[in-house]
């Protein structure tokens, strides 16, 4: 079984995200409870190598409600293993007082009922004018195979 | 020149550090502002006194909330 058995996977994480985000603005409800129905009890991210644990994922939720930016996950590659993602995403935020494009490159794990156990981020933010990210080419038959 | 040190809470990669920085470098005086996610600490060098109201207010715009305990060296 995995979580990304029955869901395209680039979807899946667009969903994802989305939805963690949406549910975060769309109540009051306790960002603790928010927090767990999207990840482990002992989930990891770390993030430009910076580590956090769920207390972190917690503490974040809070600029997140202060703030209350818009969030579009434009996902352009995703390729799954087993309980594993690996994918290529742009994040574009707009809140109170600037836009941005943050390119994202991800390898994460997941629970079957679709919680994040694990993740490992790197990001870097695109130039205000950058334009959407483009999927990978198909590689042709000659690419694939060596020589 | 005064070196202080606050630590905030809620901050948890890079691109806090970023907004943080942002909000404390407008306040009048601050010279230069390093971040250290990891610890939470803020650290900003001035060319005056700070009031502690104007650094609490920067980091609330930035989205963040300043704890009480920050150390000050001249």
């Amino acid at each position: 079984m995995s979580p990304f058995t029955d869901t395209d996977p680039k979807q899946f994480i667009a969903d994802f995200y989305a939805s963690f985000h949406n549910d975060l603005l769309g109540s009051d409800e306790d960002p603790g409870l928010i927090v767990d129905r999207y990840h482990t009890p002992d989930v990891v991210q770390v993030a430009d190598g910076h580590w956090m644990d769920r207390d972190k994922l917690v503490a974040h939720t809070r600029p997140v409600r202060k703030n209350r930016p818009s969030g579009r996950w434009d996902v352009h590659d995703a390729l799954v293993s087993g309980d594993r993602i690996a994918a290529r995403f742009t994040l574009y935020v707009t809140n109170r007082t600037r836009d941005l494009a943050i390119e994202s490159h991800m390898f994460a794990q997941f629970t079957d009922d679709g919680r994040m156990r694990q993740a490992h981020i790197l990001t870097r933010t695109l130039p205000a004018d950058a334009g959407p990210g483009q999927p990978m080419p198909e590689m042709s038959e000659r690419q694939v195979r060596p020589a | 020149m005064t070196e202080s040190t606050y630590s905030v809470r809620g901050m948890v990669c890079g691109h806090c550090a970023g907004f943080v920085s942002e909000e404390m470098e407008r306040v009048a005086g601050v010279t230069a502002v390093a971040v250290d996610v990891e610890s939470g600490e803020v650290t900003v060098t001035t060319d005056r006194d700070l009031d502690i109201a104007d650094v609490r207010a920067a980091v609330e715009e930035a989205g963040y909330e300043l704890d009480d305990r920050h150390s000050r060296r001249p």
